[in-house]
């Protein structure tokens, strides 16, 4: 009984540290509302980790394209990414026109976006660190930069 | 030991208080009927970092290449240096067929009034002279955007600019606060 509830331990602390790993990055959250009668609704919530890792097994000849588009604007928004982590939360954006609304909000180390307009709402969560990783996978796969 | 946490806990207290607070440039633009606005909110620290990174067109290294640029038909190195030159208080008008250009320095600021002949627009520009200095620094060809943002990051709040038309209007100014309301 002894030696299972070790393993039980030891499995519980592996299965603990696997979470803080993966939810290191944070978490994006992406929800769409389509407000149609039957319209569309997706709603997701996915380690930011994931999205860069995913990248490195996506053929480097299918990001090449926009790898080279990104090496263009590369020192832009890495300054830009930079910036936003080191400075407090609050509201970047924020645009009103009748019947829609978009902003885009410092929060938590992430960006979200929130659009609402006649037809639907968006709101999406991105941690900067992931947008970071990811930028740095798409660019790299054009080659060493 | 007790006594060297009281040390730290004062120290990273200290070092707090001392921290500037986050300088924001903040722009709005609202229409009459009060239908649209917009808010910008950018920590200045952003800008700061962002503006040297761009390398586009006439803006590369956080200066932009003047050369023989006008506003309107206004040689503005021209109006800068005759500003310069001329008694605290006292205008500089430059006049063109569509509009008047007033520019003085007075109370350590640049002000630029621009007065449209028609009355359609009135724009009021208010700049820290040390902000105004600082853009000119580069020399003659050159405004140099990124000193002027550290400037500005000095400078107390202030309202930079106001542009108010028949179809909207539009105030930029600086301060410490991350909303616009």
């Amino acid at each position: 009984m002894l030696l299972l509830g070790k393993i039980g331990l030891g499995f519980l602390g592996t299965a603990l540290v696997a979470g803080a790993v993966v939810s290191s990055e944070g978490f994006i959250d992406v929800k769409v509302h389509e407000k149609q009668t039957n319209g569309t609704h997706i709603s997701f919530v996915v380690p930011a980790m994931i999205v860069p890792v995913t990248l490195k097994f996506v053929p480097n000849h299918y990001l090449a394209e926009g790898s080279a588009d990104l090496r263009r604007y590369l020192p832009v928004i890495d300054a830009a990414i930079s910036g936003l982590a080191d400075c407090p939360d609050g509201p970047l954006v924020d645009v009103t026109d009748p019947g829609e609304h978009a902003s885009v909000v410092k929060s938590g180390g992430s960006i979200v976006v929130d659009v609402d307009d006649p037809d639907e709402t968006v709101h999406v969560s991105v941690p900067l660190h992931a947008m970071q990783s990811a930028i740095d996978e798409i660019a790299a796969a054009g080659g060493p930069i | 030991m007790k006594t060297i946490l009281a040390v730290l806990a004062v120290f990273c207290m200290g070092s707090v208080a001392l921290a500037a607070p986050e300088r924001y440039l903040h722009v709005k633009v609202d229409d009459p009927a009060g239908r649209e606005h917009v808010r910008v909110n950018i920590p200045l620290s952003l800008a700061e970092k962002v503006i040297p990174a761009i390398n586009q067109g006439q803006l590369r290294d956080g200066k932009v290449e003047l050369g023989n640029f006008h506003a309107n038909g206004v040689d503005l190195k021209m109006l800068f240096d005759a500003v310069k030159s001329a008694p605290d208080g006292e205008f500089v008008t430059v006049q063109e067929p569509d509009t008047d250009v007033r520019v003085a320095k007075s109370n350590g600021k640049m002000i630029v009034h621009v007065i449209d002949k028609e009355g359609k627009e009135k724009v009021d520009v208010t700049i820290p002279w040390e902000v105004a200095q600082a853009l000119a620094s580069s020399g003659d060809k050159q405004l140099n955007v990124e000193a002027a943002i550290q400037a500005l990051e000095k400078a107390g709040d202030t309202t930079l600019v106001t542009v108010t038309d028949n179809s909207q209007t539009v105030r930029v100014w600086i301060d410490s606060r991350n909303t616009s309301d």
